[in-house]
This record gives structure tokens, sequence and C-alpha cells, in this order.
């Protein structure tokens, strides 16, 4: 099986050597990439954050001028030391030609990892936004170009394709196929025109050329918004905690309104979330070896709706889970183990615990819902924990265990990053209500 | 006739002399009749004679370390000694008794009962194991496999018997009897008691939430290690129980109160308690499950504890 993988893997590759071949024959101009490289140098940035105190840089990333008056986008990720720690981290661009200078930044917007910044350049040439890109009438397949200082290496434009928007995320992402790598953080997707499209944000590791664009209407919208802010670092460093806040309110508004559909785990019904951009995966041990002594079938959803806060601090996942479990030949005790092993309400970090956390408290009981002919008595489990610095929120996770036969169990997880604690007891109190049982 | 008795530090007869005048003397020199070997001992140091009333008298012979009774620590000139409290001299001690001196009545020797803590012993050993086997078996949840029952057994057997040993040889070493049997007894107990408190904890933290008792299970393991130990040494030793109470029971403040830290600090470190969430068949619910808008009115409660902690927390953010 794997020889023939090789073979068709390999044949694939000499078919598109072929259409390369056959693509340069054909065009005896500048190449697109040429033409569109040949005016992006002197609109291009690279973005640097420095420790305040010295000259050498911490991290590095990309961004463009969008303005004569030497307002430039780039990523969020890309400057958020300065954001969270303006004491601590400045910022400074270097330019294609050399030149080099201060950077201040104007505005963010933390849901799209997008930043507004001034540099201290004026009358130079700048990008502008690609029209359909803006109404979202872009076809799959249309050539883009990246560009970008990847790993400090000296600016570089990548040739892609634009693949549409990201499906199951809950923020829009276009799917650019194209080698994205760091560094290029916050540089410009433009067309063969030149116009911007998209500003490079994430890559998938470990896969090939799976790469992530933030569509270019969220750029407009902040430039529109933030050219004219005055704000001081505090301003906006609060500014940053309310974007938190209010995206994470209208995803959980989102995931409440979009609501539950009943899904059958033997004899127990269970919700499972009807919101499109969650991914869902099962799961079972059915086919293990050596046999297993209960069947486990798994089902879980997961929206990555997670987001760069800080360099140390990515937050946000939401997930629900289901797991049956039937015993075939343990005894009520042994299966009981199992399922201690399966149910422990576990709060994951997104960061350093001692930096961005409280403790976190839990709290289970035996619980019933009413009426009690539909659902079954349940071992529920309750974890929290705080965030130091975000007013407000907190992650939950909720773990409900059904106690009405002793050789079968619904373990039912409900797993919530970065949520207001009523959200999360409205939504608990749903996700409860869901669990069902047929008799 | 007299007898002269050197005792041990253990009171203990060390050697035992006889003397047939009535009126002797004790010392380190060859003309003494009862020789001592303690340099502290002076060459003539002690003279032992009958008084006017008959009674026996020990009399010192201006030794420069002098005379004393046990552990009394006020010299004496002479001295009235009645077979029970020994004298001191030097670091010796001398019991001096006449052959009228009355001994204690003969012991019963214990013949039909001797084998009530043998089976005891053998009794509980087995429940043991057997309590080891089913915690094995319910635990094992993938494939059976023999050796997860022998190994802890024999892990149990193997500790236990050092154990046991140790404290056998102390008995021995200072006792003079190993007290076997009473060793096997207190540890097999100890481990019992332990093990039920452990199932019990299980039940109380499940069957009727409460999960402190599982929280804290280290103290009553702290405790019963410590009652053990504390039995152990009775057997090794009769005397200064109340002392050896004393040390066991600072050691068990000092090792609860160092493992409370170490667990405080732990869940400052990981924000997690260690304890894990234990679930046991339903049929061992022990309380009537809670309504859910009650159940959600507790976990509402969770909140002011945590914004309380946020509040305190240290930010982690320098602030500008």
């Amino acid at each position: 099986m794997s020889v023939g993988n090789v073979v068709n893997v390999l044949r694939w590759c000499g078919a598109v050597a072929l259409i390369a071949c056959t693509a340069a024959v054909a065009a005896e101009a500048p190449s697109g990439a040429e033409g569109v490289y040949a005016s992006a140098p002197p609109r291009l940035l690279q973005i640097r954050t420095l420790v305040a105190g010295g000259g050498r840089q911490t991290s590095t990333g990309s961004g463009f001028l969008v303005s004569a008056d030497g307002l430039a986008i780039t990523n969020y990720h890309v400057v958020s030391d300065v954001a969270l720690e303006p004491k601590t981290y400045r910022l400074e661009y270097t330019a294609a030609d050399g030149s080099h200078g201060d950077v201040t930044l104007l505005a963010v917007d933390l849901p799209n990892d997008l930043a507004l910044v001034r540099v201290d350049k004026h009358d130079a040439p700048f990008f502008s936004f690609d029209k359909a890109a803006l109404d979202g009438a872009l076809q799959k397949g249309e050539r883009l170009y990246s560009l970008g200082n990847p790993l400090d290496l000296g600016f570089t434009i990548v040739e892609g394709t634009y693949n549409g928007l990201v499906e199951h995320s809950y923020n829009e992402h276009i799917h650019f196929t194209g080698a994205l790598n760091p560094g290029m953080s916050g540089g410009p997707a433009v067309d063969p025109q030149g116009q911007v499209v998209g500003i490079n944000v994430a890559t998938r590791r470990d896969r090939q050329l799976i790469s992530f664009l933030v569509p270019a209407r969220f750029a407009a919208a902040l430039l529109a918004r933030g050219r004219a802010q005055q704000a001081t670092p505090e301003d906006l460093r609060k500014d940053v905690i309310a974007q938190l806040g209010t995206w994470r309110t209208a995803l959980y508004g989102s995931l409440a309104e979009q609501g539950f559909r009943s899904e059958s785990f033997g004899p127990y019904q269970a919700p499972e979330t009807q919101a499109p951009w969650f991914e869902c995966w099962s799961q079972t041990n059915a086919s293990a070896s050596p046999k297993p002594r209960a069947s486990i079938n798994t089902t879980s959803c997961t929206a990555d709706a997670s987001v760069f806060i800080a360099s140390d601090l990515d937050t946000g996942a939401v997930q629900i889970s289901h797991s049956y479990f039937k015993s075939s030949d343990l005894n009520q005790f042994q299966f009981a183990n199992i399922l201690t092993l399966k149910a422990q309400p576990y709060l994951s970090l997104g960061g350093s615990f001692r930096k961005w956390y409280t403790p976190q408290h839990c709290h289970e009981n035996f619980v019933s819902v009413a009426p009690a002919s539909s659902h079954p008595p349940l071992r529920a489990m309750w974890c929290a924990q705080g965030y130091r610095e975000f007013e407000g929120l907190y992650d939950v996770v909720l773990v409900a265990v059904t106690q009405d036969q002793s050789d079968q169990a619904l373990v039912s997880r409900l797993s919530l990053q970065a949520i207001g604690y009523d959200d999360a007891i409205r939504l608990g109190q749903r996700f409860l209500e869901g669990l069902q049982v047929v008799r | 006739m007299i007898w002269v008795e050197v005792l041990s530090r253990h009171r203990d007869v060390a050697a035992r002399f006889r003397v047939d005048a009535s009126e002797f003397s004790i010392g380190r020199s060859y003309d003494n009749d009862v020789i001592v070997d303690d340099p502290h001992v002076a060459a003539r140091h002690v003279r032992v004679f009958h008084d006017e009333a008959g009674q026996l008298v020990a009399e010192d012979l201006g030794s420069a370390n002098g005379l004393y009774l046990d552990r009394d620590r006020s010299r004496l000139a002479r001295v009235t000694v009645d077979g029970n409290v020994p004298i001191r001299i030097g670091h010796t001690l001398i019991r001096i008794r006449e052959t009228s001196h009355a001994v204690e009545h003969e012991r019963l020797v214990k013949s039909g009962r001797r084998f009530v803590p043998v089976v005891a012993a053998l009794v509980l050993g087995v429940l043991l194991l057997g309590i080891d086997a089913i915690k094995t078996w319910f635990a094992q949840t993938g494939e059976p496999h023999l050796s997860n029952y022998m190994l802890p057994a024999l892990v149990l057997i193997g500790g236990a018997l050092i154990w046991i040993g140790v404290w056998s040889l102390l008995s021995r070493l200072f006792s003079g009897q190993s007290h076997f049997l009473r060793h096997v007894l207190i540890a097999e107990t100890a481990v019992l008691a332990i093990w039920i408190y452990g199932e019990l904890a299980e039940i109380a933290a499940f069957s009727l939430t409460w999960p402190v008792a599982l929280n804290s299970v280290y103290i009553a393991y702290w405790l019963a290690l410590a009652v053990m130990c504390f039995l152990h040494l009775r057997e090794v030793g009769r005397a200064h129980l109340l002392a050896k109470g004393i040390v066991v029971a600072l050691l068990l403040v000092t090792a609860v109160t160092v493992q409370a830290l170490q667990r405080s600090e732990a869940f400052a470190n990981s924000g997690r308690q260690v304890a894990a969430h234990v679930l046991l068949p339903p049929a061992m619910r022990l309380r009537p499950p809670q309504d859910e808008t009650a159940f959600f009115a507790d976990v509402g409660k969770l909140r002011a504890k945590l914004d309380a902690e946020r509040m305190q927390g240290k930010p982690g953010l320098t602030q500008p």
C-alpha cells in the first residue's frame, strides 16, 4: 500500500512539473511574481520588538504601509508585547532600503489578530485594498502573492493560491495555499495587481502549504477606526482586554443561539452543538487489541476559537464531548474505575498558571434534572479558574456522568475557555438539561 | 550471707557476688570482698555492715566520687540499703540483698492459649492479602495478568517482614525478647486501619459528596503510622512511655505540618488539588441528588472565591 502511495505522489509531481514548464515557455515577459515584487519593497516593513532599554530584537514580524502619512498594518501578535507591557518593550521598523525608525501602536483588533501602527515615513508609496476581496467576491484558485520577511532573511515574495474561507472557524480566515514562515506575520498577501487581499497570520505546522490570512476587510475597518485614534499605552491595554471580553461574549452568545440537537448514545440522548464553526470527530475503541473490556464511543466537537493574547498565552477553545461507556465483562467497581479515569474535570492552561490564572475551584454533587422520567440522575463535576488580568473571564469545565446504570454510562464534558461566569452557568444548565435517557 | 549484684544500665544483673562476712567492702582494689572494674570507683569505696538496729548500711570510705542512691543527685555519707533501690558508686549500680529478701511470686507459664496470637496474626495476614487482591482486581480494567496480583502481595509481605524484623531486633536488643508476634499484630492492624480508612474516605467523597475525607487522608495515614510506631516502641521497652509518646507525637505533628505545607505550596504552584474526583458504582450513592437549580446555585458561589483570588493575586503583567 505504501509503495502505491509513493508512485502516485511521483506521478502527481511529474504532472505539476509539466504544467510549470509549459507556463515558463509561454511567458516571455516578467512573471507575475516579478511584476508584483518590483513595486512592493518601499511599501513593506519589517517590524521588530525590542527590549525598551536595549537595541536587540526579541521578535520580528512584517507589516505594510496603507497610507501616505505612515500608517501601517501588521498582526496583533507581532506587537502584543508592546500592547500589554509598554514599559518593557518598544517597536522599531526596518524598511527594504535599510532605513529604520520608531513605530507607534495606534489600535488593535484582538479577535482578528490585527494592529494599526504609525511609522515616521511621509509621502511613501502604499498598498491599497483589493475591491473584490473587500466584497468577498474573490474566486477560488486566484493567484496570490504573500510578502514579508521570513526568519529575518530579507524581504521575500511567496506565490500561492486563494482557497476561499476556512470552514468550521468562528473567526474568518482565508485559506491560502502557500508557504508562510515565522517573520512573515503581518505582511500583505496581494493579487497580481498588487492589491491587498489578506494579511499573513498563521500556518499549520507539520502540514504542507496550509496557511491562513486575515481577510482585508478587517484591516480596512481597523484603518478607518484607528486613523484618528490617539490612545495612551494604558488605554490600549484596557482596549485589548475589553475587546477580548466583547468578542467572547459574542462567541458564546452565538453558541447559545445556534442551539443544540439531540444525539443518541445507547439509551442516552446528549446535546450536540449546531454551530457550524465546530469540528466534530468520533472515536471508538472497538478495534483495539487486546479486546477492551468496556466499549467506549466518543464524539467530540471542538471549536478552535482560541486567539493569541500574549506571547505566552493562547486561549479560547471550546469543546463539547460525549463518551458512551458500556461494560462487557467488568464488574461495577471496575467499571466505576474506568469512569473515574476518563471523567476527571481537567482544565487546561493556555499559558503559565502563575502569571495568568487563579487557582481552580471545583464543586461536585449528584444532580437531578426534572422530569426524572426522562433525565437520568447525574454525578456532575464543575471546575473553574479565573484570569488574573481579565476581569469577568473564566475557564470552566463541566463533566456529567449518568448514574442510572452500573454497567453503562454516558460521560459528557463541556469545556469553555475564556467565558463569562453567568454565560457558563446558563450553558451548563442547558447542557445538563439536554442529557436524557430513553427507558 | 549477703548477695551483692552489679546491675547493667537496663537493670539486669551483670554480676552477682556472694559474701559470707557480715561486714565487707566494695572497691576497685583486690583487697575488697567485691571488686568493681569501674575507673570512677575508688580503690576502697564503700563499706557495708549491719548498724545497731540490725539494718544493712552502706558507708562512703572517703571516695572522691562519693556514694549515691540510684539516680539521686545528693551525695550521701551513709545510706540504708533495702534491697530494692540500688546504690550508685562511680558509674556502677549495685544492689545488695540479704538472703531473707522476699522475691516475687512464681509467674504462670501461659501454655494453653499461645496459639491465639498466632491464629490472629495469620487470619489478619490472610485478610490483608485478600483485601490487597480485591483492590488489585477492582483496579484491573485492562487485560487481567496474574503478576498484577503476585507482585503487590510480594512487596507487601517483603516490606512487612523487614519492618517487623527491625522492630523485633530492637525489642531483642533492649528488652531481651523479640515479641515477634506482637510486632506482627501491630503492623497488620495498622495496615488494615489505613486501608479501611482509605476506602471509607473514598466512599465518603462519592456517596456523601464529602471530598474533605479524601483530601485529608494523609493526616489519617500519618496518625496510623504514629500510633503503630508508639505501640512498637512500647514492645521494645515499657520504660519511659510518656517520653516515647511525646517524641512520636512531635514527629507526627512535624510530618503532618510539613506535608500540609508541601500540599499548600503545590496548590499555589499548580492551582490544582491533588486528589482525584472519585466515581463509585451508582448503587453506592447515599444521598439524594441535588436539584439542578440548587447545584448551579452552589456552582455560582465559586465565583466569589475566584474573584477574591484574582484581586489578591499579584498581577502577572507589569502595570504601565
